[in-house]
């Protein structure tokens, strides 16, 4: 990694893991200077990365988007641009303190493996529809994160109203029937994402089987992301019928991210590689 | 100069005392005018709520003397003897006086601790007295300073969080499952004094549609009418339950009549949609398994009762914390109070020292004749700033020796330094 690479990469980390512990912070002391101040500084963080993946690009001369760290960085910022814009539009700023501490972490896991993973992308893999392709499935991703953020704090809401324990944090979260109709949009902004960026995948393989071979579609990534999208597509379908809603559908978005999330980091820290063809095709 | 509190509260007698003991609003302004004339023009506010009749009073008399005219006149205006409620008394002077106000002001010494009514009571008890201007110049500081005071407790603590009352945390409830209530429909099977206020604090927050419940036709007529609702007949209970979001139940059936499947029913008509069922019966009208299906908050009258309980807890938790901040604001005050008695003082600096300038400044002036008119008047402004400077200086020293340490040994001295009699 370049020395500028290097900088603005762990300085946008520093950044988000001190955005975290003011939002927290917010949580005992209450004081909206302090979500004001854990906004900016994730904002900062954000910007921070964009320069390092810019900078990146400009280095290599194609587009930084075939390793973990660089997916997870872009990840972060586009999370971070999610995570503001709805809780901004929906009323719901406090929730930052919710939403920051799992986002920081994926962005720490994401430094602590970047001096492995920072290197330029192999000539075959760059072009327009890396870029659409990419940018398409982390947006989703974002959705999806955000998603099971939302349904992690419905979760919290309707255990203490269940169990009649709401008369100390109930007044300070969303109501559930708000974060419910959350969900939802979250869902249903990601789906389609998500479903674009496999069906881009699956045109790109199909037409460029020199480059990713014959058995592409065998890949565990590849037939992840297709379990992933049936799921969401039953999940959204289930929820729009009005069969599915509440605690249900929360602990269900809830595990769908995370088991998709987890996929992918243990495949790539298997070494079985994001997509295992383009590597052995080179 | 001292400040004194005479008063009686929920914490000291009982309602038929304070009752005896309490000023209407029409008493106010003539008892007020009467008791600061009483007093040869004492600073005067009374407080009388239902639970407190307090005067506060600053004067130049000794405590003593007037807590004994306080009484006195307590005793006179409400035609009570003494002895029938000297025992049910409390009284502050000074230091005390202004923490208890500030105290009853933060609603710390409520029968609800951080209850907001106080609050509102306090001011217009100041009103009053402004308004017949028996409030004098410490008087209005102190409850200026109660108004700062009693603010910082409310936002800087979470004393005032919670309900607690039935039917409000039942309306606080309501708002934590749906976005708003207004839109949606109740239920009310049955009837009772509870329900019957819950239902109304529900229509104040927005609650579109109301229906009736009960077995006696002309009972649920009479009792939906009043808020535009539907009145429907009991063996159709479970026909119409889909369509309301929130039930209340309150009748007087000795089994259950509600039970899972009605519930099941409706979630599968409305969509999975939630439904809070508030169930005020006792023997209960709903049963208890009903809280274990998805999408049915399910609280009955003692859940109701435990969630008052720990909003009064949660508040109790925050007294410490509140009454760090009156203490703070007594400290401020009461350093204020202590410098006041320096102004005489300070007339007597500015004097003395405008004396010096103006003598020194004729002389100078004399000596200089050929000075253009500009001139003599630029001079006359240089010697303006320097008085100005030193005294300003000076006073801000003053004041803050006079907070740390003795104010007539600082006086003392100070008149000494200045050139200025004893008796100032």
């Amino acid at each position: 990694m370049g020395i500028v690479t290097d900088i603005t990469f762990y300085v946008g980390a520093a950044l988000y893991v001190i955005a975290t512990v003011v939002a927290l912070r917010f949580l005992r002391s209450e004081k909206p200077a302090m979500l004001e101040m854990a906004e900016r500084l994730l904002f900062a963080g954000m910007a921070f990365l964009v320069v390092s993946f810019v900078v990146r690009w400009a280095q290599w001369g194609r587009v930084p988007l075939t390793t973990m760290t660089d997916s997870l960085s872009l990840f972060a910022v586009l999370s971070g641009l999610v995570v503001v814009t709805v809780l901004r539009q929906c009323g719901m700023r406090p929730l930052l303190s919710v939403y920051l501490p799992p986002l920081t972490a994926i962005v720490l896991f994401a430094t602590a493996t970047a001096h492995r993973n920072l290197h330029a992308a192999p000539k075959e893999l760059s072009g327009i529809v890396l870029i659409i392709h990419v940018g398409l499935a982390l947006l989703a991703y974002a959705l999806f994160f955000v998603a099971s953020m939302t349904s992690f704090v419905y979760l919290s809401q309707a255990h203490r109203l269940k169990h009649h324990r709401a008369a100390a944090f109930a007044h300070r979260l969303p109501s559930l029937e708000e974060l419910d109709r959350l969900l939802f949009r979250l869902v249903g902004y990601g789906y389609p994402l998500f479903v674009a960026t496999l069906t881009l995948g699956l045109i790109w393989a199909w037409f460029d089987r020199a480059l990713l071979g014959h058995y592409w579609w065998l890949a565990p990534k590849v037939i992840l992301s297709y379990v992933m999208a049936g799921f969401y597509a039953a999940t959204f379908h289930l929820r729009r019928i009005g069969r599915l809603r509440g605690p249900k559908l929360a602990t269900l978005v809830f595990i769908g991210f995370t088991v998709l999330i987890l996929g992918y980091m243990v495949l790539s820290v298997m070494n079985l590689r994001w997509h295992f063809f383009w590597s052995s095709g080179t | 100069m001292n400040l004194v509190v005479v008063g009686l509260s929920h914490h000291t007698s009982p309602l038929e005392l304070r009752e005896r003991l309490a000023f209407s609003n029409a008493e106010l302004p003539s008892a007020l005018l009467r008791l600061h004339k009483g007093l040869g023009g004492a600073g005067v506010v009374i407080l009388s709520t239902c639970n407190r009749v307090e005067i506060y009073t600053h004067h130049t008399m000794e405590p003593d003397e007037l807590r004994k005219e306080i009484r006195f006149f307590l005793s006179e205006s409400h035609c009570v003897p003494e002895e029938a409620f000297r025992d049910a008394l409390y009284e502050y002077e000074n230091r005390e006086a202004v923490g208890h106000l500030f105290r009853v002001a933060s609603s710390l010494d409520s029968m609800v601790v951080g209850e907001v009514q106080i609050l509102g009571q306090v001011h217009d008890a100041y009103i009053a007295a402004q308004a017949e201007q028996t409030a004098d110049k410490v008087i209005h500081a102190l409850f200026q300073k109660a108004f700062t005071v009693a603010k910082n407790v409310r936002t800087q603590t979470t004393i005032g969080e919670g309900k607690v009352s039935v039917s409000s945390v039942a309306v606080d409830l309501a708002e934590s499952i749906f976005q708003t209530l207004s839109g949606k429909t109740v239920m009310v099977i049955g009837s009772g004094e509870m329900a019957e206020l819950t239902l109304k604090s529900l229509v104040s927050r927005g609650v579109r549609s109301v229906l009736i419940v009960n077995r006696n036709a002309e009972r649920a007529r009479a009792l939906a009418e009043p808020y535009n609702g539907e009145a429907i007949a009991f063996e159709e209970l479970n026909n119409h339950l889909h369509r309301a979001e929130i039930v209340m139940s309150a009748t007087a059936a000795p089994r259950f009549i509600l039970h899972p499947p009605s519930f099941h029913h409706a979630l599968k008509l409305r969509g999975q949609q939630p439904m809070f069922v508030i169930d005020i019966a006792v023997p209960r009208d709903v049963d208890p398994s009903v809280a274990e299906i998805d999408n049915v908050y399910l609280y009955n009258i003692d859940d109701l009762e435990h969630v008052v309980a720990e909003n009064l807890e949660l508040r109790r938790k925050e007294i410490d914390r509140s009454m760090e901040l009156v203490e703070h604001g007594v400290n401020q005050f009461m350093q204020w109070k202590d410098t006041l008695v320096a102004e005489p003082t300070f007339v007597s600096m500015t004097e003395e020292l405008n004396t010096i300038r103006e003598r020194e400044l004729e002389r100078t002036l004399k000596a200089l004749p050929d000075l253009t008119e500009t001139q003599r008047q630029e001079v006359a402004a240089l010697s303006k700033r320097i008085v100005k400077n030193i005294l300003q200086r000076s006073m801000v020293e003053i004041k803050h020796e006079i907070g740390h340490h003795d104010p007539h040994t600082v006086l003392h001295l100070v008149k000494r330094f200045f050139g200025l009699r004893e008796t100032t």
